[in-house]
């Protein structure tokens, strides 16, 4: 996939009469891409905003389709933990969204910052976009009053809970540490994004440790009172890694980058040479500011089978920022909702009927650097409820399963963004 | 201030519904097999089999025989599940119907060669065309990925598809005698077939 050029873009978007305006970011103002026909507005460019954006086109050409993504090049978060070990590249994860303009999805690298659900209307800048119907995918934001001094902290304490800039500067500093260093890796309370992320990023770090510098050291500080996801898995993959200390009922309140020391719910406090706090996070700032979210004020419920929001009609919500639903905030499971939500939106502005569709869950996690482990969910519809048909994990770890998830990548990523 | 490239590009736009790729019987069913199978099921990836244009039959029994256990997969077993929830005799309908593409991974010249002579043996049960016989449950197992089909061929050999399945006792012997490199050369092979 490569990035669109403009003449590409315009040659791409089809027949009509084709407006262009360029230059130093000129104000977007009144209705600055007024409504001609149906129009689905999605917000958010990732796993479940992107696929959606694709689907909604596929379902229905006639339908058009503007995906509001400030950021120009997408990267991927599965994967992403191999970036840290050096096993992948973070660009062999970045694409462009050349796919969907293909597809004659309008994208504009624009952020949304308000959404009028009786108007029918996306604010952007000092303008706005109309909507028939709008898909809200905004991932999640971070909760950073949760834990004092990170706020302050700024890129001194790194997330890198969302693939990009953030991944690269902790795998340098991971390479960077002293020979004997400490690397402090904390988990947040559930739900967060991607519940065995963090324990694969263990697995990661610990591999790369074993091998280039093994006389440091991995603690591991999980807020939660066990290992979240393929629990049994990721703890006999751990056997390899004899420098790992895994922490259980740790959770993380305080960091202080001054002294480098973070400090638990119970006082204890352990210094660090290089931290990688994953703060605990709720539905992204879009969602919330639009009353989309529950009297939690952190994520939003949503119908099992249209993704229309509890709280606003015609305003769908997909992706991480859901709950309710007896699914992971994967990847795999947004990626699914987009599809899902793109087909109940399209019948629902044809006046037809949605399907009763449910979405599947495929999540590999990578122990060293070959080896795999995985999950898998199966889901129906039962008295309009998403409901698990099973749950299925491999055996073991083996690069068969490796081999699996570069398959499932090459695969998911073109299903998004082909 | 940030340069942004705007554009705003007016279309002359019909008002009612359009057919799109997922009017199709059955495709809407599908969608779930396309993150891995891909859209259409043209799997894009050397792992994934493709099934687009594979003949409903023996779509239908991959998906029984995953759902019951006999072709043993922690991947396959609880989609074919939901498959059968959802209809498998649709779905497997919609995806017989799709036109196959190549395979993305395209397998070594010199590999498909010695498959090329290595398939005498194969031709007995799949044919000269590697179209098998549906009439026998034998399969077509032309134009596949080669990474899937060389899988396949493997998991045979260690017994570990289909275990026990007395009709399979001869093929998985015919597997053990023959060394892993010509399974992928008979994997380049069948996947250069069209």
């Amino acid at each position: 996939m490569t990035r669109v050029t403009r003449r590409e873009f315009l040659a791409a978007s089809g027949t009509g009469l084709g407006l262009l305006a360029t230059g130093c970011a000129p104000a977007l103002k009144g209705d600055f891409a007024p409504k001609t026909g149906r129009r689905v507005v999605v917000i958010g460019g990732g796993w479940g905003g992107a696929t959606a954006a694709k689907y909604v086109r596929l379902a229905d050409p006639s339908v058009e389709v503007v995906l509001l993504e400030p950021g120009r090049r997408f990267v991927s978060c599965p994967f992403s933990n191999l970036v840290l070990s050096g096993v992948r590249t973070i660009d062999s994860l970045t694409f462009g969204y050349g796919g969907l303009r293909k597809q004659g999805v309008r994208v504009l690298h624009e952020t949304a910052t308000a959404i009028e659900p009786d108007a029918r209307r996306v604010r952007v800048g000092e303008g706005y976009l109309q909507y028939d119907r709008l898909i809200v995918s905004p991932g999640v934001e971070f909760q950073t009053e949760q834990v004092e001094g990170l706020a302050e902290a700024g890129d001194q304490v790194l997330h890198a809970w969302k693939a990009g800039p953030q991944t690269v500067m902790l795998a340098e500093r991971l390479r960077a540490m002293p020979e004997g260093g400490v690397f402090v890796l904390t988990v947040p309370p559930v739900a967060y994004r991607c519940p065995p992320g963090p324990y694969e990023r263990v697995c990661q770090v610990a591999w790369y440790l074993k091998n280039a510098k093994p006389r440091a050291k991995l603690i591991v500080l999980d807020a939660n009172q066990n290992v979240v996801s393929k629990t049994a898995l990721f703890r006999a993959a751990w056997q390899a890694y004899p420098n790992l200390e895994y922490r259980a009922s740790n959770k993380v309140v305080k960091v202080d980058p001054g002294v480098r020391q973070v400090t638990t719910e119970f006082g204890d406090t352990v210094k660090y040479d290089v931290v990688n706090l994953i703060p605990p996070q709720r539905a992204g700032t879009i969602a919330v500011q639009a009353d989309l979210v529950s009297a939690d004020k952190r994520w939003c419920e949503v119908n099992h089978v249209t993704y229309e929001s509890v709280k606003h009609p015609n305003v769908h919500v997909i992706g991480d920022s859901t709950i309710g639903l007896p699914v992971p905030k994967s990847g795999n499971i947004a990626n699914a909702m987009g599809k899902i939500s793109a087909l109940a939106v399209v019948r629902l502005l044809n006046g037809k009927e949605p399907q009763a569709l449910a979405p599947g869950n495929t999540c590999y996690s990578w122990v060293n650097d070959k080896e795999a482990i995985a999950v898998v969910n199966a889901y129906k519809i039962d008295g309009g409820k998403v409901v698990q048909i099973e749950q299925k994990l491999t055996p073991g770890q083996s690069a068969q399963w490796g081999q699996h998830a570069l398959g499932w990548a090459a695969s998911i990523w073109n299903d998004m963004l082909g | 201030m940030r340069i942004t490239l705007v554009v705003l590009v007016v279309l002359a736009v019909a008002s009612g519904a359009a057919a799109g790729p997922l009017d199709a019987p059955g495709a809407d069913k599908a969608v779930v097999c396309s993150a891995c199978h891909g859209p259409g099921g043209q799997s894009p990836s050397n792992v994934m089999p493709i099934l687009a244009g594979m003949p409903s039959w023996y779509l239908k029994k991959a998906v029984q025989d995953y759902a019951a256990g006999r072709r043993p997969s922690p991947e396959m077993e609880p989609y074919a599940k939901q498959v059968l929830q959802l209809g498998v005799d649709e779905i497997a309908a919609y995806f017989s119907g799709q036109t196959r593409q190549p395979a993305a991974v395209r397998p070594d010249a010199a590999a498909v060669e010695r498959g090329r002579a290595a398939a005498a043996q194969c031709v007995v049960c799949h044919a000269a065309s590697g179209k098998g016989d549906p009439g026998k449950g034998i399969p077509d197992i032309t134009g596949q990925p080669q990474g899937y089909l060389q899988s396949q061929m493997l998991l045979f050999k260690a017994d570990r598809r289909s275990p026990g399945d007395e009709s399979l006792k001869a093929l998985k012997a015919f597997f053990r005698q023959i060394a892993d490199e010509q399974i992928v050369d008979l994997a380049a092979y069948y996947s250069s077939l069209r």
